[in-house]
């Protein structure tokens, strides 16, 4: 099996500031660990430069507005467009560079230079809208590639978005409401105890995109066993029923229970199986074609090194029994079950799909 | 003075080199150098001269590797968490112990040390060791063993595989080394030179020999590492193909703008390292390389017939032709004994340069056209230089003192230590290591920048190479990695921990 990573040491770059979680060392730190491992050195992994996105591919999903804003305040050296999310001097040519990883990862899965695809990069994108960003986001990477890939190649019409981010994907579910060529679904902690509060089983979609949106907001604490049933009842049948071209896996990795701003209990171990899930879910849907990119993830000791492993050496077929964390973190002992939310989304989307 | 020794596999040639070039050259025929021949030596060429250092290459561990001489190896792991500890299984013998280092060098599972090592011979290497030296010194103790190796010593790379590989064959080199360098402090001693002893390693840089004992498999390379560097020095050529011609083999080794290329890693029949050696390819071909009625034979029994051994070997053919070195009747008689004619050498010298022109060729390619000359060195060098000249598109010169160019490149290599600094600021404390080690203190919680941290890298590193006898300037500092990351705790950043590495260029004092 072989897996691209795609990484640029710019993506070190851009900083909201020392101690904002959203920080360089959630990269160099995994970094470290996988250069440790020896991931790549290794015969089916391959590391890879991206370059950045091109203007045109940014503009199919924001507004010419946004986007000059957003470049007008970077080249002057800084601003914010929210109180957390901090512009620098660096984040418009890191934001471009981010979103044309996501393009890379994409096309090098469909034109088969790799079976699958990793990308490690950062700001992420799934909090920015059309025309606004905010929750440590400027361009919606995931966005921009799904359209520059649906404009590019013929043999993708249908493309699943699955989030596993601990943050509602609120940006991405917006730029594909309308859409169902674009299946999203996000599993995340419940909005009413998480930014950005939003993300409730009743949004489903809107106008032809009706049916074609999933949210599974979870409650505090869910861990593996909770996260595992939610990919086996609701995930993988809607996502075999819709059978898209191309499977992407919205890896955000802060549902971790070491996690300093959310409040979940996945181990690396779930992340494991996770992503062991949607590798096989690829293969039976989408001729393997999978494509993962880094999405959140802010336990930059206990967490990122030991998930971001679990995940990539998943994606490339090794063996996983020895990753997990240290014995120093120990993951929370109660977890709660996701009887009701499952029960909730099944029969909310009863009307779209054979759940 | 400088005293270069170069340590081949059938010679041990010295020169002795000042200021105005080549003062002193010999050479002795020895297949494991003792201290006596070291003595021998060093007395013949050292009289009169007041010796300012030793610099020495070894192919002893070179030798052992291609006879398969090295000592088995037990490789003691503590791999922690992560992917499979069979990806660093590198010796015939591997042990795992619990035990868990994380990226930022803090001990997260203490190590549970229940291994029992089959050799006495043992590599301990953890994961992320380079970050936190203690795991592994506190295995090495709880085991018992006569030669030991540590990863953290084979070099502060982060390569959990690479590194426990690099470790074992340390402690495989281990006393082969050893060996050789009580004998180079014996010879020393004895004629109390009181001078310091560097080891030359395969890529051409200098580290004393303490150092060089901790990691003696970087000297894998040595060899052509000399003679390449004694082979430029000698002609002042810049871009060239470097032929040394030995008792074993033939190196071939390109240079361009004025330095061997070099390559990462050595590997040879389960013996691996990520060490930097010169770019040589080596042809197994030499001057005692044996002679039957079926051609070259690609392997050596004993010294050519020329030199006090029995049976004929090239350097005989050669002189059956006539080119005069050493004892040419015992060659002439040994190519009758065997049945052998002078045709039969005529077809051996061809087949001989047909190789070394193929070899000298992809060394042209490789260093991507540049040579336009090949520089002969080793003691055959004189009367094969016309025949390569007719079969290569290259001028062929050969050097004076050619025949030591080994011991030559040893003297005129520049000091060149590598230096590396570990800077852990929430604990106060700065590690520097090249010749040895010394730690510092610096402002607790300090931050620095990438400028910064370049800055006190090189200059640390022109401190080192003042004190190895070198005299770099900030210009010859070569940086080749800085890390570094804060330590955030609780919100909070405490510091930060800081690698970085960085070498004067390795170079040549152009004679
Ligand atoms: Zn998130």
């Amino acid at each position: 099996m072989t897996l691209e990573i795609v990484y640029h040491d710019d993506y070190l770059l851009h900083e909201h500031s020392p101690t904002h979680p959203e920080r360089r060392e959630r990269l160099m730190y995994t970094m470290d660990q996988m250069q440790e491992e020896g991931v790549f050195d290794l015969d089916m992994v391959e590391l890879v430069e991206p370059e950045a996105a091109s203007e045109e591919a940014l503009a199919r999903v924001h507004t010419p507005d946004y986007l000059d804003r957003l470049k007008e305040m970077s080249m002057r050296g800084g601003g914010s467009l929210s109180g957390d999310t901090h512009v620098s001097e660096h984040t418009w040519h890191q934001s471009r560079l981010a979103a044309g990883g996501v393009v890379r990862g994409c096309r090098d899965v469909v034109e088969d230079s790799c079976e699958s695809s990793f990308v490690m990069a950062r700001p992420g994108g799934h909090h920015a809208f059309a025309d606004r960003g905010h929750g440590f986001c400027f361009t919606n990477n995931t966005a921009v590639a799904v359209r520059e890939i649906q404009e590019s190649y013929d043999e993708v019409d249908r493309v699943l978005v699955w989030d596993w981010d601990a943050h509602h994907f609120d940006g991405t579910q917006e730029i594909f409401y309308s859409d169902p060529s674009v299946l999203t679904m996000s599993v995340h902690q419940t909005g009413r105890t998480l930014f950005p509060g939003t993300g409730y089983v009743d949004e489903v979609g809107e106008d032809e995109g009706e049916g074609f949106n999933v949210n599974v907001p979870v409650l505090p604490k869910t861990g593996d066993s909770g996260y595992l049933r939610v990919v086996e009842e609701v995930f993988e049948p809607v996502a075999r029923e819709y059978d898209p071209d191309l499977v992407f896996v919205e890896a955000g990795q802060d549902c971790h229970f070491t996690d300093p701003i959310t409040d979940l209990g996945v181990t690396a171990d779930g992340y494991r199986r996770m992503m062991e899930r949607a590798v096989d879910l690829a293969e039976d849907v989408s001729g393997g074609d999978l494509v993962a990119s880094l999405c959140g993830g802010y336990g930059i000791e206990g967490g990122l090194p030991y998930t971001n492993l679990a995940v990539v050496a998943s994606m490339a077929g090794l063996d996983t029994s020895n990753i997990r964390e240290p014995a120093v973190y120990q993951p929370p002992q109660r977890q709660p079950d996701v009887d009701d939310v499952v029960a909730k989304v099944k029969s909310t989307h009863d009307e779209y799909w054979n759940l | 003075m400088i005293v270069g020794v170069d340590a081949g596999g059938t010679n041990v040639d010295a020169a002795v080199v000042g200021e105005d070039g080549v003062q002193e050259t010999a050479k002795l025929p020895a297949e494991d150098v003792s201290a006596t021949v070291l003595r021998d030596l060093f007395r013949e060429i050292s009289d009169g001269y007041t010796v300012d250092r030793v610099v020495v290459s070894t192919t002893r561990v070179l030798n052992r590797i291609v006879q398969d001489r090295l000592p088995s190896c037990s490789s003691v792991l503590v791999p922690g968490v992560g992917l499979a500890v069979e990806h660093a299984f590198a010796a015939d013998d591997n042990q795992v112990v619990r035990g868990c280092i994380d990226h930022r060098g803090r001990v997260t599972e203490s190590p549970v040390v229940d291994a029992e090592p089959r050799h006495p011979v043992v590599a301990v290497t953890a994961k992320f060791s380079p970050r936190n030296p203690s795991v592994e010194e506190e295995v090495a103790e709880e085991l018992e063993a006569d030669v030991v190796a540590l990863g953290h010593e084979a070099g502060g790379r982060l390569d959990f595989p690479g590194r426990a590989a690099t470790t074992a064959a340390n402690a495989r080199s281990k006393p082969a080394f050893q060996e050789f360098r009580e004998a180079v402090a014996s010879a020393t001693e004895d004629l109390s030179f009181n001078a310091p002893v560097y080891v030359l390693r395969g890529d051409g840089s200098m580290v004393g020999e303490g150092k060089a004992s901790d990691a003696p498999a970087s000297t894998t390379r040595s060899g052509p590492a000399s003679s390449s560097v004694g082979l430029l020095a000698l002609s002042g050529e810049r871009d060239a193909v470097c032929v040394d011609v030995g008792g074993t083999t033939t190196d071939v080794t390109p240079a361009v703008d004025g330095y061997p290329l070099t390559r990462e890693g050595y590997e040879h029949d389960g013996f691996s390292t990520f060490y930097e050696g010169v770019s040589s390819g080596d042809l197994p071909l030499g001057g005692d390389t044996r002679v039957t009625e079926d051609g070259l034979a690609r392997r050596r029994e004993d010294y050519a017939a020329a030199f006090g051994g029995e049976a004929p070997a090239f350097t005989d053919a050669l002189n059956v032709l006539g080119a005069g070195v050493g004892d040419t009747d015992a060659s002439e008689t040994a190519f009758a004994d065997a049945g052998l004619s002078e045709a039969d050498a005529e077809t051996v010298v061809e087949e001989y340069v047909a190789e070394l022109s193929d070899a000298v060729e992809s060394a042209v390619e490789e260093a991507e056209g540049s040579p336009e000359v090949a520089v002969f060195g080793g003691a055959l060098a004189g009367c094969l230089s016309s025949r390569l000249e007719e079969e290569v598109d290259l001028d062929v010169v050969v050097p004076e003192h050619a025949d030591v160019c080994g011991a030559v490149g040893c003297a005129a290599a520049k000091v060149s230590v590598r230096t590396e600094v570990h800077v852990d600021s929430p604990r106060g404390r700065m590690t520097v290591s090249s010749v040895g080690s010394r730690s510092k203190s610096v402002e607790k919680g300090r931050r620095y920048s990438g400028e910064e941290l370049h800055d006190v890298v090189v200059e640390e590193t022109v401190e080192e190479t003042k004190a190895a006898g070198g005299d770099a300037g900030v210009e010859d500092v070569e940086v080749l990695d800085v890390r570094r990351f804060n330590v955030v705790e609780d919100g909070k950043v405490e510091g930060e921990i800081a690698d970085a590495v960085a070498r004067v260029k390795p170079g040549i004092r152009w004679l």
